[in-house]
């Protein structure tokens, strides 16, 4: 019965969006990114971390990369698309690597010390640090 | 160095090649493209359509795919965080070699800094704001770039170097670039025939990104090294000694209609809006031309745009007009048939290159997937007497002063 009311109430929440965590290296020395860091980091418009290091972005595969650049960039990811088509075809850069999952994602950051990407709040834990919180 | 460039052009198709055997744990290497699939239709026959004047292929009122129709392939190689390599290839409506022509990047970057890109090898011509990916269609609005500003452009690559450095200034980042080498390109003269051109180029241009704002100053400058095949018939008849005697002028005017060591300057400046919802863009240009046979034209052209959920309405209004004066061709002192046929052929030589083209367009795309978009797109045409040079036109006749030209299109990228 009180799993029942739970559950209901739960139902008569508005669906709320997941939560997206942007995520670092344990060692990288970084307290946190300002929303503008991260979205220079993402659109290529910066290659290094405030810390001097080589930023390795991570991406994932929509829906949660439509969900994570509508949250920090305010546009639609066909318009992140399209503004990638022109740097990437016009040989300025490459946009970030894309990784299948949450749990490859949390793998590689805890593997390289300029590792930069995004998951599921719950997805993560503290072998990570977090530096963005989009919700 | 023409041996230099052409030795990193095979390197970087050679280290892409190589590339692809290495080792893909490190991803060291991707494949992508983008394409187009469009077709478009006007309502008058004594015109055809072209996208650009590299097209010696137009559309009429029969329709036809292969204006806008493309498919690019481009391989990056990444060796790592300072050498990167780039090949893209292009099959599309062109005139000349299919697959030297159609080769618009093969180049290796060098980055020693953070901000600072050292390319060597076969780049775009960065002369306008979209003259460096005309032909990913997925990246811009429109069904193609507004067609009085990169209509008159044959000119998609050149092989030489670049150097790019990256400033921080006030809220963004300014982006200084200077570029040099040569550009060899096939031309379409007339429905038939086609002729080498090669440029001797370089050209400077400041960039300047902030927010939601993007503008752009530039400057190029190109050499003609060739003499346009087509004027070779006339200027030998000009040239004849024989003819001193009863037209003084015309080794005068041959010197006029000779396009050999003439150059091009070419000035520009845009600027770029996009909130998201709105999106503002604007260009113009002066093309100075010394060449007699291509004169000097000053071009613009103003686009809004507004988002709906993923449907994006656009408008464009564009503007093209050569700016020079009619030449003016003496008579020979004889008034002999054959040279006065010859005066005639100098005559419309000089004076029928024109451009004076004004449109308006109205046009929607439609974000499908987050990689396809379609496209439509309505264009009516204004063309001023001897105004119609982007356009292919009849030997003979008159040509229409008002066309319009629609068209359907899909993009992708992957």
């Amino acid at each position: 019965m009180k799993t029942f009311l739970i559950s209901l109430l739960l139902a008569c929440i508005p669906a709320v969006r997941a939560e997206i965590l942007v995520i670092g290296h344990v060692k990288n020395d970084i307290d946190s990114l300002t929303a503008k860091q991260v979205q220079d980091i993402y659109l290529g418009r910066s290659r290094v971390l405030p810390n001097g290091k080589f930023a390795l972005p991570i991406d994932q595969p929509s829906p949660l990369r439509a969900e994570f650049y509508e949250k920090l960039t305010g546009r639609p990811v066909e318009q992140i698309n399209a503004y990638w088509a022109r740097i990437m075809f016009t040989g300025q850069a490459s946009p970030p690597q894309q990784l299948p999952s949450d749990e490859v994602v949390m793998r590689t950051v805890r593997e390289n010390e300029g590792a930069i990407g995004y998951v599921n709040k719950a997805s993560a834990d503290k072998t990570v640090r977090v530096l963005l919180q989009l919700d | 160095m023409k041996f230099c460039i052409n030795f990193v052009i095979a390197a970087s198709l050679a280290l892409a090649g190589a590339a692809a055997h290495a080792d893909e744990e490190r991803s060291m290497l991707s494949l992508k493209g983008f394409g187009s699939l469009g077709t478009s239709g006007t309502d008058n026959d004594s015109l055809r359509f072209r996208r650009d004047i590299k097209q010696g292929r137009g559309v009429g009122s029969g329709w036809g795919i292969d204006t806008d129709s493309r498919l690019g392939l481009q391989v990056d190689a990444e060796f790592n965080n300072a050498w990167h390599a780039t090949v893209q290839w292009v099959a599309r409506n062109t005139t000349g070699d299919f697959v030297e022509q159609n080769l618009d990047w093969a180049f290796l970057r060098w980055r020693p800094l953070d901000d600072l890109d050292i390319r060597a090898g076969r780049m775009g011509f960065d002369v306008f704001m979209l003259s460096e990916y005309r032909d990913v269609g997925y990246a811009y609005p429109w069904i193609r770039p507004p067609h009085e500003f990169y209509g008159g452009l044959p000119v998609y690559h050149f092989d030489g170097m670049d150097i790019a450095k990256k400033f921080a200034l006030g809220e963004g980042q300014l982006t200084v670039k200077v570029f040099g080498g040569h550009s060899f390109n096939q031309v379409p003269i007339g429905l038939s025939e086609q002729s080498d051109q090669r440029y001797t180029l370089a050209g400077i241009k400041l960039a300047y990104e902030q927010g939601n704002w993007n503008a752009r100053i530039g400057y190029n400058y190109a050499l003609n090294n060739l003499e346009l095949s087509p004027l070779h018939p006339l200027l030998d008849a000009l040239n004849d000694p024989a003819l001193s005697a009863v037209w003084p002028d015309a080794s005068g005017l041959a010197a006029k209609i000779s396009a050999k060591d003439k150059a091009v300057h070419f000035t520009s400046v845009g600027l770029a809006y996009d909130d998201g919802l709105w999106l503002a863009q604007a260009e113009g240009s002066y093309i100075h031309s010394e060449l007699n046979v291509y004169r000097s034209v000053a071009s613009g052209y103003l686009s809004l745009g507004r988002r709906v959920g993923k449907l994006t309405l656009y408008t464009l209004l564009g503007i093209s007009e050569t700016l020079n004066d009619r030449s003016s061709v003496s008579s020979p002192l004889a008034p002999v048939p054959a040279l006065l046929e010859l005066r005639n052929a100098a005559d419309l030589t000089l004076n029928t290159g024109g451009v004076d083209e004004k449109s308006i367009s109205l046009g929607l795309r439609w974000d499908v997937t987050e990689n396809i978009d379609l496209k439509t797109q309505w264009s009516h045409y204004w063309l001023g007497n001897n105004g119609s040079a982007l356009w292919l036109r009849p030997a003979s006749g008159a040509a229409a002063d008002t066309v319009n030209v629609w068209s359907v299109g899909m993009d992708f990228i992957f």
